[in-house]
């Protein structure tokens, strides 16, 4: 508890409540920056492991542990290093978001059945509940959040957005990024209009909607292969 | 103030994208579940695994030693009982999520188990009393009082029916299952205040149920020192109103460990106390005349709301005005409440209602369609004259409307066919079936809050602490503003879901549009009112002489014109504001006729394929013709249609939750087992929203989802000549009904 109190007072206070706009209140750079000495233990890049983390890890070998203690683990994420002490049960999923703070990819069945947490491992697309963090060491991780670039949406999540193709959008990064590979390696076949043109078979028959309006809207008006000149964005 | 819609419309009524789109569908969004904050930690509940138990001993001293642990929030003591399986005990914070479910295991506890029952039918063969103590006299039965009513003349009635048939009907206890998981993070500031991120469909009000909640602890916080912030939200369909047990558990556990806490429950927790729609089982008698005339309908149904209270069914007879006798007994059994659920009570009377009108359709060999036809609710004279735009004063038109759309969109004169009677011999057949909803969708009794800001340098804010749940809420505010200001879309910055931006009701009953978008209306019309009368003078004219045009404001004395910009920099350093109220009181004064109504239709035709040889039924088709007074963004309410229609799919193929008689737990609290619908299972969905500008707004969220699983009934007994009887409409059911021939 003081490790942290002093951690706050570090940064000068308690971190900033929401502003009245409607972002999360907080940047990335703050939750890391916030966030070495106690839960999540994250730092950015190479940065050291704080003294106040130190002390954490040092106290907390007293208490019982199950299991292995934390280790060092690096992922490269949407082109960015970062880097979190995690224990090896972690899974990719947790690790991106609570350890990395990298939250496009949810948390729904927790059991790779849903899909909402999909992200892609090296160009495929992975259920990120089913993977360990430190399997995932060394591969290059991409998320929906790097499908918009200067506010540039990417062909898939605009034609998602000009569909309609979302209700709460809880499920909607996760389809979006099994969409990807999908219309890109497959430019020739329009994407399907009912449960009569779908082999079951592919990248987005599995993503699991509570409203499925993505099903219904998205089959019907997302435009095969939306982005013709790149070959393989997910490459 | 007295406003009105304009006349003429140049954006509402029209398809908009919803202005969050791209945040969601790029993870930008943050829901609760994303919120992490420095020093966060994460909280996990232990629950009773045993259906019925007292709790015998309770040891923590082991979970407070391991790794990480950093607090713990007991909810049952020594000596408490347990109801059921998923039953809260307590709650523990640690430094990880891994740590806090380490700290879980390691808490011992001794039940001492007590009997239960989970099934329906076992409690009714013999009441054990095991469900929680109820009212003054500490009632623990399980069957309750029967609810009855009789219509006048019902006697005579049943006397003089030609035709009787029965059929028994049932649908199990579904799942919400909430993408979006419940829970928020709480975090307790310098100044003793709460700030939480909740998964909550009532912004306002889950500020204030955690502020009496610590005040009737004897820790003073006032609420006014409560903010719940919830930006984005992942779905709730009625079972996220307020903190809940585990929002409270988190608000305790931050403020003992001193640190902001996480808890949103996991998949199993979710399913097992989340909420439950209420399954619904009996026998309906229905009985007229050989010309389609019923005149008799009898229901004896009974149903369980889990540990929770109240009848499962809604009105019975359901749309139809038939002479009525009903009787309907609640069963409280050890398994979680039902809670609320997209149109509570309306899908399983729609089921029973229009599933026994296709059977007395059948019985006396007439097409169901004509049979509804027949049978329909008449437009109210009275009503006419009081109140042209009630749903009573217009049912019978709309509904005949609305079939005469859907039969044509369907192509009903041509696939409708005798029950088991359509063209070919081979396995596969085809079938088509249509059933009917309503709704009320009024604006909300408690007061909607809205605010609208104009800076001078032209930008404009909408504020308002409603939630969107996915309903696209806060492009319906951008809508209206910007149809008021003459602006577009994207020139409104909406700031909604905080609670200190002022009163708004829960999102449930379909009200919050017809509350919220009135609200706006009031705000945007006195901020223009105001933003002209501060410049006027500075444009040398007179306020009343101001009119707006698109992205401009013209003089109509001087006829000249200015641009929006222009105006607006002449407010110097003021700004012009302009705040809404509204409530189901407002929405009733003579005055305000046309602003907000209540009262809708709906018509869903299904059409499905069955394969008798696998009992493999697949929907090829929907329509779904759909009204709800003026529509403000019709792309929204197709998206609204679209998702009803397909969460009703759900209902009828899918879902159903599965408790185990043994040992009293749901063996399928996950998304493996628990059947939901993908994208090969879709049909095609044809949507027809009716626009009714003279009605003024009403809700759309609930009712297209009512009808969907009865038509879709309806289309397999049209299909295979015999009623599967109880949802979901799985290939043993199927095979089942068609070995017994329906009998």
């Amino acid at each position: 508890m003081d490790d942290r109190k002093d951690n706050c007072q570090e940064k000068g206070g308690t971190a900033p409540l929401a502003p009245p706009g409607n972002g999360p209140g907080l940047s990335r750079r703050d939750f890391l920056r916030g966030s070495g000495a106690a839960a999540a233990a994250t730092a950015l890049a190479e940065a050291p492991i704080p003294e106040a983390e130190a002390q954490e890890t040092k106290k907390a070998d007293k208490a019982v542990g199950i299991g292995p203690g934390s280790v060092k683990l690096t992922l490269t994420v949407n082109d960015t290093k970062m880097t979190a002490s995690v224990e090896p049960r972690v899974t990719l999923l947790d690790a991106l978001r609570n350890y990395l703070d990298v939250t496009g990819c949810k948390r729904v069945c927790d059991r790779g059945t849903c899909g909402a947490c999909t992200v892609m491992v090296d160009g495929n697309p992975i259920y990120s509940c089913t993977m360990l963090a430190l399997e995932a060491e060394g591969k290059k991780i991409r998320t929906a959040e790097s499908l918009v670039d200067g506010g540039k949406l990417d062909a898939v999540p605009a034609a998602f957005v000009a569909c309609d193709a979302q209700q709460c959008g809880f499920c909607t990064p996760g389809f979006v990024v099994a969409t990807g590979p999908c219309s890109t390696r497959t430019p020739r076949r329009r994407p399907p209009r009912s449960s009569e043109d779908w082999p079951g078979t592919s990248a987005v028959a599995a993503p699991t909607s509570r409203c499925a309006v993505p099903s219904s809207n998205w089959s019907s008006r997302v435009p095969a292969n939306p982005n013709p000149q790149r070959s393989d964005p997910w490459q | 103030m007295a406003v009105k819609w304009p006349s003429k419309r140049r954006l509402l009524g029209t398809r908009v994208s919803r202005i969050d789109g791209a945040d969601k569908a790029t993870g930008k969004a943050r829901y609760s579940f994303d919120i992490n904050l420095p020093g966060i930690l994460h909280a996990v509940m232990l629950r009773s695994p045993v259906p019925h138990a007292r709790i015998k001993a309770i040891d923590t001293s082991d979970a407070e030693k391991v790794r990480g642990f950093k607090a713990i929030h007991q909810i049952r003591k020594v000596g408490d009982e347990v109801y059921f399986a998923g039953d809260e005990v307590l709650a523990i914070a640690a430094d990880t999520e891994e740590h806090a479910q380490d700290c879980l295991r390691a808490v011992k506890i001794e039940y001492d188990p007590q009997p239960f029952l989970v099934r329906e039918s076992d409690a009714l063969n013999k009441d054990l009393n095991t469900v929680s103590p109820f009212g003054p006299k500490k009632d623990r039965t399980n069957v309750q009082r029967p609810i009855t009513a009789t219509s006048e003349g019902f006697d005579e009635a049943a006397k003089g029916v030609e035709v009787t048939v029965e059929g028994t009907y049932g649908l199990p206890p579904i799942s919400h299952q909430c993408l979006e998981s419940h829970g928020l993070v709480a975090q307790w500031t310098d100044d003793g205040g709460l700030t939480v991120y909740a998964s909550t469909q009532a912004v306002f009000g889950t500020a204030m149920a955690l502020s009496a909640h610590f005040n009737a602890q004897g820790i003073d916080l006032p609420a006014t020192k409560v903010k719940c912030i919830t930006h984005h939200m992942g779905g709730g369909y009625g079972s996220k109103f307020g903190p809940d047990i585990q929002g409270i558990a988190a608000a305790e556990l931050a403020r003992k460990a001193k640190a902001p806490v996480k808890l949103m429950l996991n998949r199993a927790d979710e399913v097992m106390v989340g909420g439950n729609r209420p399954g619904a089982y009996g026998k309906v008698r229905i009985g007229g005349k050989k010309d389609g005339t019923i005149t008799a309908f009898e229901s004896d149904t009974h149903g369980s709301p889990g540990i929770g209270r109240g009848g499962t069914v809604g009105p019975m007879p359901y749309v139809y005005p038939f002479t009525a006798k009903t009787k309907h007994v609640p069963i409280r059994l050890n398994f979680g409440s039902a809670r609320a659920m997209r149109a509570p009570g309306h899908p399983q009377s729609c089921y029973f209602t229009d599933c026994a009108l296709d059977d007395f359709a059948a019985a006396i060999g007439m097409d169901p369609m004509q049979v509804r036809l027949k049978n329909l609710p008449k437009d109210d004279p009275a009503a006419k004259v009081k109140d042209p735009q009630s749903l009573p004063a217009i049912r019978g038109t709309l509904y005949q409307q609305q079939i005469e759309i859907a039969a044509k969109l369907s192509g009903w004169k041509d696939k409708w066919h005798p029950p088991g009677k359509g063209k070919g011999t081979g396995p596969i057949k085809h079938g088509i079936g249509m059933a009917l909803h309503t709704w009320g969708g009024q604006a909300s009794p408690q007061r909607n809050d809205a605010k609208v800001i104009i800076a001078s340098d032209g930008s404009v804010t909408a504020r308002s602490s409603t939630q969107d749940l996915g309903t696209a809420q806060r492009t319906v505010t951008a809508m209206v503003v910007a149809e008021v200001l003459g602006l577009e879309v994207k020139d409104v910055l909406v700031q909604i879901g905080e609670s200190p931006f002022g009163t708004s009701s829960g999102s449930g009953g379909s009200t919050t549009c017809p509350s919220q978008a009135p609200a706006t209306l009031q705000a945007a019309t006195a901020a223009r009112d105001e933003l002209f009368s501060k410049v006027a003078m500075k444009l040398g004219a007179k306020p009343e002489d101001l009119e707006i045009l698109v992205g401009r404001v013209r003089d109509k004395a001087a006829d000249k014109t200015y641009t929006w910009k222009q105006v607006c920099a002449r407010l110097g350093t003021a700004t012009a504001e302009g705040t809404g109220a509204w409530t189901f009181a407002e929405s009733a004064r003579p005055a305000n006729a046309g602003i907000s109504k209540f009262g809708v239709c709906g018509v869903q035709v299904a059409e499905v394929s069955v394969d008798t040889e696998t009992g493999v039924v697949r929907v090829k088709q929907m329509v779904a013709v759909q009204d709800c007074g003026m529509l403000i963004n019709k792309l929204g309410c197709e998206s609204q249609v679209a998702g009803g229609v397909i969460m009703g799919l759900n209902y009828g193929l899918f879902e159903e939750l599965i408790i185990d008689r043994n040992t009293g737990r749901v063996v399928n609290a996950d998304m493996e087992f628990y059947k939901l619908g993908g994208i090969q299972d879709m049909p095609r969905i044809i949507v027809h929203m009716m626009d009714m500008p003279e009605r003024g707004v009403i809700g759309i969220g609930e009712p297209p989802t009512i009808s969907t699983h009865a038509a879709i009934a309806n289309a397999i007994f049209n299909a295979i000549g015999v009623r599967v009887p109880q949802t979901p409409f799985s290939p043993d059911r199927v095979l089942a009904a068609l070995s017994k021939g329906g009998k």
